[in-house]
């Protein structure tokens, strides 16, 4: 299998940088799921979408919006009314496929044409707020939840996948732009690549 | 240290001593100090020249509606002016200068502006250049002549010219309370509504929270009240649902509860810590808001009142307790209220010698008689001031005074002062209320603008509504907090306030009648006469006062201006103050940094969209260009090569051999789902449900009217998979277009739309020997012409990575769009290059690709420009006649099919020189004489193929001027020359080669 | 101005673009009333007042919103998704 190269190419330079005076308030890191699919949906059939969604990842969550989960190896969470951005093992797609009868929804495999950029630390949810309007808290985000908003022209599906963890997806060919904004919005707490 | 500085008190550090630079001499102050404070302590009281007569000024407050103080500020090799000197903390190695003076402040030529009064009178600007220019001048330039010279002479301070270095952020914040101003009340507010559990954001614009507790000389709960509001202050810090943001002025009030604030976080500061901004712009949405801010003494408008030295009296006296600065050694206090009498005794207390108390009331109450007392001093009742003397104040000049017919009478009495503290009462801070009110009520007791009923979600405390007393803004602090956060306002005990009971309301006095220049809006030079001028000549609304005469107008947007401006004109009209309205109060509150505005935009982030390939074009040498947001490769020249050399170069060797340039720009959408075909049938011109799996079809989209959308290839990859290109630059149009039909249009369809424009890279291999590079390199399938006839599609692998195949050409060679998975692009690509090493490959960039498809006379954007119909570019043979689609119903009509309309054909240049994109076309005329036009050339260049400069045009008429002459005119690329009209098939237009 | 998204939640109008009328018909397909045609893709009541209108999620959801927004004020006073399918079951995120 032919390894699929990062679009952050030598955006990417792993070390500290910015404001350390106490220690980077961030890491920054692609997080490199083997596989991402949009599952989708047609009007009332979420319900049978999202068991197939467990059949192929063993996540269940409910069909609400914004719901979503994180398991090992896997994660799904709504980016729409009846749409779900999943990611999850080699295979992902063709597994979806499968599970996903015709007059339920669709899947499309989108395994290069996004990337998944995650940010952790203590700051996090001070850095994205430059970003992106939304309400990082716990309360109004929590573990799991997933969240569809841009930056400027930049589209971003944001699940938190973690207390202090979150992992933005966004279109390949702006993903370098993105990774050197984070990087540029994270230096006032400073940051660590790697 | 200087004799102005009070030798204990106030809320300096006098361990800390600050050196500062002001118009290029060394001074020292200490942290704490504003620059307007540390100059008063330096003894200096000239600051400024005024807007249009450069009258010299001097600090006329200690606040954010400072309008005389001004100064500009460099910092980092950036110069930034008309910054209030009340509102630049003092830093180590700061430098300021005064503004609006020549050659010096002392000394200024443009003071003779005041000289020519009423040339500047209102309406001035209006009157002098709206108008036409009659007489012996018409025709000339006179007015932007005089322009030039007035420009010069009034005005601000410069702005720089340079880059501005500094970094500006935005912040998004959300919270269930938002408390605008941290005095008392705020700070009650915040305390309540954080103790019910709310997450609350108290947002102050000063650098220390406590509002007028820091100089008011009252204790609360026993303690100083400076001291009481920093205790506070550190225990809202110290929860974990309280953001306290100091140096932080909320400037704007939107719908939805969403206000705008500016964060000062490094201009007090000599150095930014690295990556820390500037400036913040903060958006905070909040569940309900908390408006605590505060209230504005007004000045009383008397001839003289802009003389360096006067000033309003709570200045005065939050100098002397929260400096420890004495403004001025003999002290007079002028006033229509209780209030000045505290600041009286203050001055006292502090060091000075209060000269007099001047009150235009007859009688004034026991508190105020005991406070000047205090001072020292019998106050002269009835009394006004009708004049002052000196370029710095050296004398007030007095006059008894009759509040009930505002006339002064008796003999003019000199007094020697070098402060004249006034105060002309208080006005609640109403500006975010009125963003986010209805019109603010008169109160006759305040004589002031009480805040509107809100229109949004925001509730009152403190002096903002009126109550002017800290004992008031304590427990109305408190029940806004508490009804903010849902709860009943609470009975609970308050702590103790010490404070004088003044009275707060004012007499009606806001102007004293005298000869001699009295100003309303010292910012804006605008004279109370101005206003009875704008009277005269019939601009009567508050609103056309405004525009007339610029009151209010200013950085400080009228906030000491704006009552008195309002007294003035009533009485003019001899109305009532609240029969005449205020003008409404817009954002921003107080300045606002455009750089805050573009924060994260401000450099850089429009994004750079890149291809997979991206990296490899770069490393190759390839000269990149801006296509939207994508980068593209243009040439890829070689040393000693111009560009268009090097297209034609590339053009020739896709003609001659093989090219291979990067097409992953193209939208691509996956329409899935079992009504995908029926909707494509819709959606395009033509028929895609008698597409075949495993072929693709070049297809048309109308919009609703009739004119062309967008076209492209759309290829089914299954039954009910499709996989949709579209050109580069429609790529979000189509999609947002295609969402639409399908949520509101045909809601019952089973389809779905994914972007996948970023999913695969695209390589277009064209060229006689395209195929030849494919067998060199693909596995897993055949691609001879069998297994991939034109607009057949295969899959296979090259290198180890699958990819997809597509037989379709834009160039009008044999060529194959090569499609894999984005993070394989550039192995693909490689893998492409080396295959093709034998047959010379070259990789190709726009230009090269914009002269393959003239030459073949494919469109694209440049056409396809919203305007032209499917018949104008001769695609009339796409338009089905089977089966209804977007735009069939309106395209025929009568002025969509005239023949007559600029329609798509091709020219070539007969002169041998080049056309010019946007050129006209004439037929007759000169570069002098500019003919009729009768259309335009989209596109152009150097056809290898044919040897000569050719281009694609829209000419009335189109394809009926084929073999006719006409001319290509450009006045603005001063180009003329004669031009062939020809079939835009320029090319092989048989399409024998992309079918071989 | 807010645009509370049933499934993203109220989300600044930035996120959105402006889609039209939605108190015109589309005419059946085939129509050829070109009177029907014209009130459709040109008339528009540009009412002072309550106005139905579409809003996409852009920037968010991709969906499209049926709204009813006051042009005087910019209250948002209903708001639904524009595929009536959608709206079952749809609560807040
Ligand atoms: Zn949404």
């Amino acid at each position: 299998m032919v390894e699929r190269v990062s679009p952050l190419g030598e955006a990417f330079r792993p070390g500290t940088y910015g404001n350390l005076a106490e220690g980077p308030g961030v890491t920054l890191t692609e997080a490199t799921p083997a596989a991402i699919a949009e599952a989708s949906a047609f009007p009332g059939s979420t319900e049978p979408l999202l068991a197939a969604i467990e059949t192929v990842t063993g996540l269940s969550l409910p069909a609400t919006p914004g719901a979503g989960a994180v398991g090992d190896g896997a994660a799904v969470f709504a980016i729409g009314p009846g749409r779900y951005l999943v990611s999850g093992a080699e295979g992902l797609s063709a597994s979806l496929q499968a599970a996903v009868a015709l007059d339920i929804g669709t899947v499309t495999d989108l395994s290069h044409g996004r990337a998944a950029l995650r940010i952790a630390g203590p700051r996090a949810e001070w850095v994205l707020a430059k970003l992106f309007a939304l309400d990082f808290s716990p309360a109004a985000f929590p573990v799991g939840e997933g969240r569809a908003t841009a930056h400027h022209d930049v589209f971003a599906h944001i699940q938190r996948t973690g207390g202090d963890q979150f992992d933005i997806y966004v279109f390949r060919s702006f993903a370098r732009a993105f990774w050197q904004e984070l990087c540029a919005a994270a230096e006032e707490t400073g940051y660590e690549v790697g | 240290m200087s004799a102005r500085r009070i030798p204990t008190g106030g809320l300096i550090d006098r361990s800390r001593t600050v050196p500062f630079t002001f118009d290029g001499k060394a001074y020292t102050g200490f942290a704490g100090d504003t620059l307007a404070a540390a100059l008063l302590a330096n003894g200096i009281t000239l600051i400024g020249r005024s807007f249009k007569y450069h009258r010299p000024r001097g600090v006329f407050t200690a606040g954010v509606d400072e309008p005389n103080a001004l100064v500009t500020v460099f910092k980092d090799g950036v110069r930034e002016p008309n910054i209030p000197a009340t509102q630049i903390e003092l830093y180590e190695g700061l430098v300021a200068e005064s503004q609006n003076r020549f050659p010096s402040l002392d000394y200024d030529i443009s003071a003779l502006n005041q000289l020519a009064g009423p040339l500047f009178g209102a309406g001035f600007y209006y009157k002098t250049f709206m108008g036409p220019v009659v007489g012996p001048l018409k025709g000339t330039r006179f007015w932007m002549f005089c322009e030039h010279f007035i420009r010069r002479a009034a005005g601000l301070g410069r702005a720089g010219y340079d880059k501005d270095p500094a970094r500006y952020e935005r912040m998004n914040a959300f919270c269930d309370v938002l408390v605008v101003g941290a005095g008392p009340a705020g700070l009650m507010a915040a305390e309540a509504a954080a103790k019910a559990g709310k997450r609350v954001i108290l947002a102050e614009q000063e650098p220390r929270a406590g509002g007028a507790a820091n100089w008011s000389g009252e204790t609360i709960g026993g303690k100083p009240a400076a001291l009481w509001a920093e205790a506070a202050a550190e225990r809202l810090a110290a929860m974990d649902n309280v953001r306290l943001l100091t140096r932080t002025a909320v400037w704007g009030y939107y719908d939805g509860n969403n206000l705008a604030a500016l964060e000062r976080v490094g201009d007090h500061l000599a150095a930014a810590p690295k990556g820390a901004p500037r400036h913040r712009h903060w958006s905070i949405r909040a569940e309900k808001v908390v408006l605590a801010t505060g209230s504005f003494e007004r000045p009383i408008v008397f001839p003289g009142n802009d003389r360096p030295g006067v000033m309003l009296a709570g200045a005065a006296e939050r100098y002397a307790n929260q400096f420890g600065v004495l403004p001025g050694e003999k002290i007079a206090i002028f006033t229509n209220n209780d209030g000045a009498y505290r600041a009286a005794a203050a001055l006292k207390k502090a060091g000075g010698a209060v000269v007099a108390i001047l009150d235009v009331r007859p009688e004034i109450s026991a508190a105020a008689r005991a406070l000047a007392e205090e001072a020292g001093v019998v106050p002269l009742l009835g009394h006004a001031v009708a004049g002052t003397a000196g370029k710095r104040l050296a004398k007030v000049l007095i006059q008894r005074f009759d509040a009930a017919t505002g006339r002064l009478s008796g003999d003019v009495r000199p007094v020697e002062a070098d402060c004249l503290a006034v105060s002309g009462g208080w006005s609640p801070a109403i500006h975010l209320a009125s963003q986010a009110g209805r019109n603010p009520a008169w109160d006759d007791r305040l004589n002031a603008f009480l805040p509107p009923q809100p229109t949004q979600e925001w509730t009152g405390a403190g002096a903002f509504t009126g109550a002017m007393s800290t004992a008031e803004a304590l427990s109305s602090g408190r029940d806004a907090g508490l009804i903010a956060a849902g709860k009943k306002a609470s009975r609970a005990k308050l702590p103790e306030v010490a404070a004088p009971p003044l009275e707060a309301g004012p007499a009606p006095v806001f102007e004293i009648k005298a000869e001699g220049k009295a100003f309303v809006d010292l910012q804006n030079d605008v004279t109370a006469d101005d206003v009875r001028l704008a009277h005269r000549e019939g601009f009567v609304s508050v609103e056309h006062l405004k525009r007339y005469t610029t009151l209010g107008m200013a950085t400080d947007q009228g906030k000491t201006s704006n009552v008195p401006g309002l007294a003035i004109m009533a009485g003019a009209r001899g109305l009532a103050i609240p029969e005449v309205g205020t003008t409404r109060f817009r954002p921003p509150f107080s300045p606002v940094s455009i750089g805050s505005l573009a924060a994260e935009k401000h450099g850089h982030f429009k994004p750079d969209r890149l291809t997979p390939m991206h990296d490899w074009h770069v490393e190759r040498g390839a000269r990149m260009m801006e296509v939207g947001l994508w980068h593209r490769p243009m040439v890829y020249g070689e040393a000693g090569e111009t560009v268009e050399q090097t297209y034609i170069r590339e053009a020739a060797t896709v003609r001659a051999s093989v090219g291979i340039v990067d097409v992953s720009t193209l939208g691509k959408i996956a329409v899935k789902g079992p009504d995908a075909a029926e909707f494509l049938d819709r959606v395009y011109t033509n028929m895609f449900s008698t597409l075949a799996v495993g072929k693709a079809r070049y297809g048309l989209m109308l919009r609703e009217d009739g004119i062309a959308l967008d076209d492209g290839t759309t290829w089914r990859l299954g039954e009910h998979d499709f996989l949709m290109t579209t050109t580069t630059a429609n790529a979000g149009k189509v999609m947002q277009h295609l969402e639409y039909y399908l949520d509101v249009v045909w809601p019952d369809l089973k389809v779905h739309l994914a972007s996948v424009t970023d999913q695969w890279a695209g390589a277009a291999v064209a060229g006689p020997n395209a195929r030849k590079v494919l067998e060199a390199c693909v596995t897993e399938t055949a691609v001879d012409n069998e297994a991939l006839p034109f607009m057949g599609i295969v899959h296979g692998g090259i290198a180890g990575a699958p990819v997809m195949i597509c037989r379709l050409s834009f160039s009008g060679e044999l060529a194959y769009e090569v499609y894999c998975g984005a993070g394989h692009g550039t192995h693909v690509w490689e893998a492409l290059m080396e295959a093709g090493e034998a047959f010379g490959i070259t990789p190709y960039g726009m230009e090269a690709l914009g002269t393959l498809r003239i030459e073949k006379g494919h469109v694209t954007g440049a056409e396809i420009d919203g305007r032209t119909t499917a018949r104008d570019l001769y695609l009339d043979w796409m338009l089905s006649k089977k089966k209804p689609f977007i735009g069939s119903a309106l395209m025929d009509r009568e002025g969509l099919i005239d023949t007559n309309r600029i329609r798509l054909v091709g020219v070539v240049s007969l002169d041998g020189r080049p056309l010019g994109g946007g050129a006209h076309i004439v037929e007759k005329g000169s570069l002098e004489e500019l003919g009729e036009s009768i259309g335009h050339i989209t596109a152009f260049c150097y056809s290898p193929a044919l040897s000569k400069y050719i281009g694609l045009a829209l000419v009335k008429g189109g394809k009926a001027r084929h073999g006719t002459r006409a001319f290509v005119s450009d006045a603005l690329r001063k180009r003329f020359g004669p031009v062939e009209i020809v079939s835009h098939h320029f090319f092989d237009p048989e399409g024998s080669r992309m079918h071989g | 101005m807010l645009i509370p998204c049933p499934h993203c939640g109220p989300r600044d109008v930035s996120e959105f673009s402006y889609q039209g009328d939605a108190t015109r018909t589309r005419p059946d397909p085939a129509s050829t009333d070109m009177k029907a045609w014209h009130d459709y893709v040109y008339n528009r009541p540009n009412p002072a007042g309550p106005h139905r209108e579409y809003w996409q999620h852009a920037g968010g959801c991709r969906v499209h919103l049926l709204l009813t927004r006051d042009t005087l004020t910019h209250e948002v006073q209903a708001v639904a998704f524009a595929r009536a399918g959608l709206n079952e079951g749809a609560g807040k995120p």
